[in-house]
């Protein structure tokens, strides 16, 4: 195993290493973070085929890097409140016997190809999105509020009807609620629409704040990718929890703790390695996917912080690039030194996860022990 | 209340039915990359279709489509341009017709891949979207001692496109320029990213570029001749193939791309290109005139010595090509036949008979 790493290293940068030495590239280093333009400006431009006959050479990495790490931020996002959420619900309050049956389904989801994800993403999602605006916004605010409502005012509920409405089946009684709600928020939408946006929010958008619409942007990648990457985190958070020994939780509970109170002060302290290490490889999927990218950014590689323009990422532009550039040329280096990038970018996140791991574990053993 | 109870057990007792296997879900997947390459007849594509196939375009593209080769006495190799894939292909079915027993294997990995081809000798015919290079062609001249001969066997153009329901008819070139680039070669004064400011009221709001990825021949030619060697805009969205630029900016209604003529559907509409006089739509007409700015030949190139002839399957091959029936493929796939004149002088060049006149 370690060995295949090594030399997957190696090639990379046997094949990177013309750019730099003995000769050099064709082309001033400088040009692989940005390009002076026609005043002098820096300016970030990702023109690699055009390395050799261009006046000035452009072939800025900056905006691949930003573009792969505004897609995995913005997947993250997503993914981590609905991931961790999941994991304590299911690890804290769900049925066994639920659990057992929603766990198949969510390995499921994490089995689904990403270009199948992509290809829903950049062809229907996000089109979609496009049209109706106002619907999707009053999506993205009603539900979250709604749901942090339902929660508060959950105790409030006639006992019966809590009876009825056991938290432990929570996951299946929620979703016909959700689905009302989904309802609920699209049907108001043309109203608020109308009366504060002049019934069209996306010329307002544009008109007040200069925020252009793109199809493909990068938060239908963030939630195409976040789906992606929910399984994953999901899993390992799930098994860090179930991990914290039961005496604990239930030690809290006999001192008169409740449930919550259980899971933010004792079991979540003691599962935080875990929950870690459960982001940290959610962030390198993320990083280094390619399909959902490929097909649901647009591919122009922008340097906007607008999360409603598209992108470009490191792994795309190698997929897109990679079979069309001519063996040993400059082009093909360049996309094999983004390649490096991602290896160096992902086995650090990687290795950063496992010591973070490792540290945290130590610390809570030790503690163990003084007790 | 109980009755909601009762149809929550009843819910819980269906979902955990111990009896029952676990539920499965199964994906399919069409495993029919190759063949979808570009099988897209102009107009008649409903949206699923052409969503569909800009999809399996983008496999198709990362693997290069290769037709299964039978060892037959007398087999025709090509080599070269994918958007000629469909056409070569539909040859190929036809040359069968009339000498069973004789398979095209055609590999499509892009125009770039024919002239090497060529030069080594793997392959006699190498269908090209572009011209060679001088490079290309000084590379086959030193290997064979002659130049290669190009054979135009067809017409193609890159339409621009927008939404259906977009006002917009005519753009001159100067305005093409100012919309796609932002270097301006072409002599705009300014670079044009507002629909209102070609005058339009609809679709309002920032104009959407649509474009090819930067190695695509399609990318390439709409630099050189629309944007007179400029460099495209930043913002550019860039789709894996003609279909998916189409598909994209039939769903966008502030979307311009531009795509291979055979790639029009009902979704798009194509924007005529001209100066202040008038607008060139890309028509029959206007592209066998030459008319149309953003046209291009299709082109085989042989490798043929001026005073040799083609092996008899390569010659018969060509024969059919530049025949009525095979120019009849070349017309039902969406590109441009060749007038009668440039055939003829086709035909002439090669030493092929010369065609009935009263042919059908």
């Amino acid at each position: 195993m370690l060995l295949a790493v090594v030399a997957i290293a190696v090639f990379l940068l046997v094949e990177v290493l013309p750019l730099f030495w003995p000769d050099g590239a064709s082309f001033p280093l400088e040009a692989l973070w940005s390009s002076p333009d026609v005043s002098g400006e820096p300016e970030y431009r990702w023109l690699p085929h055009r390395l050799d006959d261009a006046a000035v050479p452009q072939a800025s990495l900056a905006p691949l890097l930003w573009g792969t790490l505004e897609a995995a931020a913005w997947a993250l996002v997503v993914a981590i409140p609905l991931a961790l959420g999941a994991a304590a619900h299911s690890s804290l309050y769900m049925s066994p016997g639920l659990r057992a049956r929603l766990k198949p389904t969510l390995e499921l989801m994490e089995a689904m190809p990403s270009v199948v994800l992509g290809f829903i993403a950049g062809l229907a999602l996000g089109p979609w999105v496009e049209r109706h605006l106002a619907q999707s916004l009053s999506i993205v605010v009603v539900l979250p509020a709604a749901v942090v409502l339902l929660a508060l005012g959950y105790r409030w509920l006639p006992d019966r009807l809590k009876a009825a409405l056991t938290l432990r089946w929570a996951a299946l009684w929620l979703i016909p609620c959700l689905l009302l709600l989904v309802w609920l928020a699209m049907s108001v939408a043309p109203m608020w629409e109308g009366w504060w946006f002049d019934g069209d929010l996306r010329l307002w958008v544009e008109e007040s704040w200069g925020l252009d619409v793109q199809a493909r942007n990068a938060l239908i990648v963030g939630l195409a990718m976040g789906f992606a990457v929910i399984p994953g985190i999901y899993a390992l958070a799930e098994d860090a929890l179930s991990d914290v020994p039961r005496e604990l939780a239930e030690g809290a509970q006999a001192m008169g703790a409740t449930r919550w109170q259980t899971l933010t002060r004792v079991m979540l302290p003691v599962a935080l390695p875990g929950v870690f290490s459960a982001i940290m490889i959610g962030a390198g999927r993320a990083v280094g996917e390619t399909m959902i990218v490929l097909m649901a950014s647009g591919n122009s590689a922008l340097m906007t912080a607008s999360p409603l323009d598209g992108l470009r990422s490191l792994a795309s532009s190698i997929a897109i690039e990679l079979p069309e550039a001519a063996p040993g040329g400059s082009h093909y280096r360049l996309l094999l030194l983004a390649a490096l990038a991602l290896f160096a970018f992902t086995f650090l996140v990687n290795t950063l996860a496992e010591v973070v791991r490792a540290r945290l574990k130590r610390r809570f053993t030790r503690r163990k022990g003084d007790a | 209340m109980s009755r909601l109870s009762r149809c929550i057990g009843a819910l819980k007792r269906t979902l955990l039915a111990p009896s029952r296997g676990p539920r499965t879900l199964s994906i399919a997947v069409s495993g029919e990359a190759p063949a979808a390459v570009s099988r897209v007849a102009p107009g008649a594509v409903s949206r699923v279709a052409s969503r569909l196939v800009s999809g399996l375009v983008l496999s198709a593209m990362l693997v290069s489509a290769k037709v299964a080769a039978h060892d037959v006495a007398g087999s025709l190799d090509a080599i070269g341009s994918d958007t000629m894939a469909e056409l070569m292909l539909r040859w190929g079915e036809q040359f069968e017709e009339q000498r069973p027993g004789v398979r095209l294997q055609l590999q499509v990995a892009g125009s770039a891949s024919a002239p090497p081809a060529l030069i080594a000798g793997t392959t006699l015919l190498g269908p090209m979207s572009r011209p060679m290079q001088e490079d290309e062609s000084a590379a086959f001249i030193e290997r064979h001692g002659y130049a290669p001969t190009p054979v135009v066997v067809g017409k193609d153009a890159l339409v621009v496109v927008v939404n259906r329901h977009n006002p917009l008819s005519r753009l001159s070139r100067a305005e093409l320029d100012a919309i796609f680039s932002d270097t301006l070669a072409c002599g705009a004064s300014e670079s044009i990213e507002r629909w209102q400011q070609l005058g339009l009221e609809r679709p309002g709001g920032t104009i959407h570029l649509y474009g090819r990825n930067a190695v695509s021949g399609t990318h390439g030619l709409f630099r050189r001749r629309a944007l007179c060697d400029g460099e495209f805009k930043v913002s550019v969205m860039v789709s894996a193939g003609s279909a998916a630029v189409v598909a994209a900016v039939g769903d966008d209604p502030a979307g311009i791309g531009y795509a291979g003529l055979n790639h029009l559907n009902a979704d798009v509409k194509a924007v005529a290109i001209g100066n202040a006089e008038g607008g060139i739509l890309p028509r029959r007409q206007s592209l066998r005139s030459g008319g149309y700015p953003l046209s291009r030949d299709l082109l085989i190139y042989v490798n043929r010595p001026p005073e040799g002839e083609l092996p008899d399957v390569e010659r018969a091959f060509l024969d059919m090509v530049l025949s009525p029936s095979g120019q009849r493929v070349v017309k039902e796939l969406g590109f441009v036949a060749l007038p009668p004149s440039v055939l003829a002088a086709q035909r002439h060049a090669l030493g092929l008979a010369e065609l009935p006149r009263d042919g059908p």
